[in-house]
């Protein structure tokens, strides 16, 4: 019986020490990892809008008018970005005649509270910041009688509205005139 | 069940302020065994991005990204840490030449730039720059500046810039003359006490065999 124990004691010892052993076997490594990095750059975006005061959009094909009419077309802004920034409109006419001229043709009832004429743009007097949506620049043009005559029968008269937007990030006004902001696009 | 609401509630909102705070770091950790390293957080465009805070920059900005690179392996190694730049992908580089960025270690501020130069080159980085001797727990923070000039221009809007950045481990034995590595509760030898308890309970069953055998005899 005490051979047995003995054999017995010793597979256990040599159990405990391969433990340790194995245990305590060590390899030094080395190893690489890679990161890859990215930045990215954002972006000025907006989207115009031009509906009646019905809310629907503004037709695209036009409408029809006559000398005196005043025609609903509320147009507005909406930031598509998620940087804020400076905003200029400007309202462009046209005719399709090289005889006649659309100047004087529209009157705008022009939100001056909020926008700004200078070197003919209108200025927004604010910030569009992310998901805002800036009041209306007009919310109606009447077609000026005095102006169209007989000789515009038949004619194509064009509203067209444009609009440049410049950061506010990093370009501060100290003056509170948006014209002065560092950015604007040539025209 | 109130009180069981009310404290789901303050965890539900100590994580939401935590989680942002955490997941705004980059961080680099190495997990010992020759184990690959870690990056976090990634992101949509890359998943071992390590700038999370340099997206959607804009002319102007100047943004400062922390970065942790951590020696996560156990208590038996240290481990030396190098860092090199790849450079800009072929695609990011006339993106990447615009911007300006800077590398350095966020506790020596004394110290040079490890890297000054355009995004896109690899400069000071280029060949492995040791970032010190880490032991098990051990970190090393880095702060990236980017600098994007004020007069970039419009057509780079909406750009994408891939740069990449290596890092390299060498492990090496505790010495006896080390400083005292600090207690993680990792360093467990579940091998060594595995093998006492099996032994230890098999000599019990033996034990009980002989006593149960001498007592029937």
């Amino acid at each position: 019986m005490g051979k047995i124990k003995i054999k017995i004691f010793v597979v256990a010892l040599v159990a405990v020490l391969m433990a340790f052993i194995s245990t305590s076997t060590l390899a030094y490594y080395s190893t690489v990892g890679k990161a890859t990095n990215v930045v990215t750059s954002g972006n000025i975006q907006f989207i115009i809008h031009e509906t009646t005061d019905q809310g629907k959009e503004f037709p695209k094909e036009g409408v029809y008018i006559v000398p005196g009419d005043i025609v609903s077309k509320k147009v507005s802004i909406e930031s598509d970005c998620e940087h804020p920034f400076y905003l200029r409109v400007k309202m462009v006419y046209g005719v399709d005649s090289q005889e006649l001229s659309a100047e004087d043709c529209f009157k705008l009832n022009i939100d001056e509270e909020h926008w700004v004429l200078h070197d003919g743009w209108y200025y927004y007097t604010g910030i569009v910041n992310p998901g805002e949506t800036t009041p209306n620049v007009f919310s109606h043009v009447e077609i000026v009688g005095s102006k169209v005559d007989n000789s515009y029968l038949g004619k194509t008269l064009t509203l067209t509205v444009k609009a440049q937007a410049v950061q506010s990030e990093n370009n501060l006004i100290t003056d509170g005139n948006t014209h002065t902001a560092s950015g604007w696009p040539a025209e | 069940m109130k009180k069981i609401l009310t404290i789901l509630i303050a965890f539900a909102v100590a994580v939401s302020v935590v989680l942002p705070a955490y997941a705004a770091n980059g961080k680099a950790t190495y997990s010992g065994n020759a184990g690959n390293f870690v990056f976090n957080p990634g992101s949509d465009y890359s998943p071992t991005d390590l700038f999370p805070h340099f997206k959607g920059v804009m002319p102007g900005d100047t943004l400062t990204q922390k970065i942790t690179v951590k020696n996560d392996a156990d208590n038996k190694v240290k481990v030396k840490i190098y860092m090199r730049s790849l450079g800009a992908h072929a695609e990011s580089v006339e993106f990447l030449s615009q911007l300006s960025l800077k590398v350095q270690k966020s506790a020596d501020n004394e110290m040079a730039y490890m890297f000054d130069a355009t995004a896109d080159e690899t400069a000071g980085l280029t060949d492995w720059v040791c970032l010190g001797m880490l032991y098990s727990g051990g970190k090393v923070n880095l702060d990236v500046i980017l600098d994007v000039p004020v007069e970039l221009d419009n057509a780079f809007q909406n750009e994408i810039g891939y740069l990449d950045w290596e890092f390299k481990v060498e492990e090496f034995p505790i010495e006896p003359d080390d400083p005292q590595a600090p207690q993680t509760g990792d360093d467990f030898n579940v091998g060594l006490w595995s093998a006492v308890l099996v032994c230890s309970l098999f000599m019990m069953i033996l034990l009980f065999a002989w006593r149960k055998k001498e007592k029937e005899q």
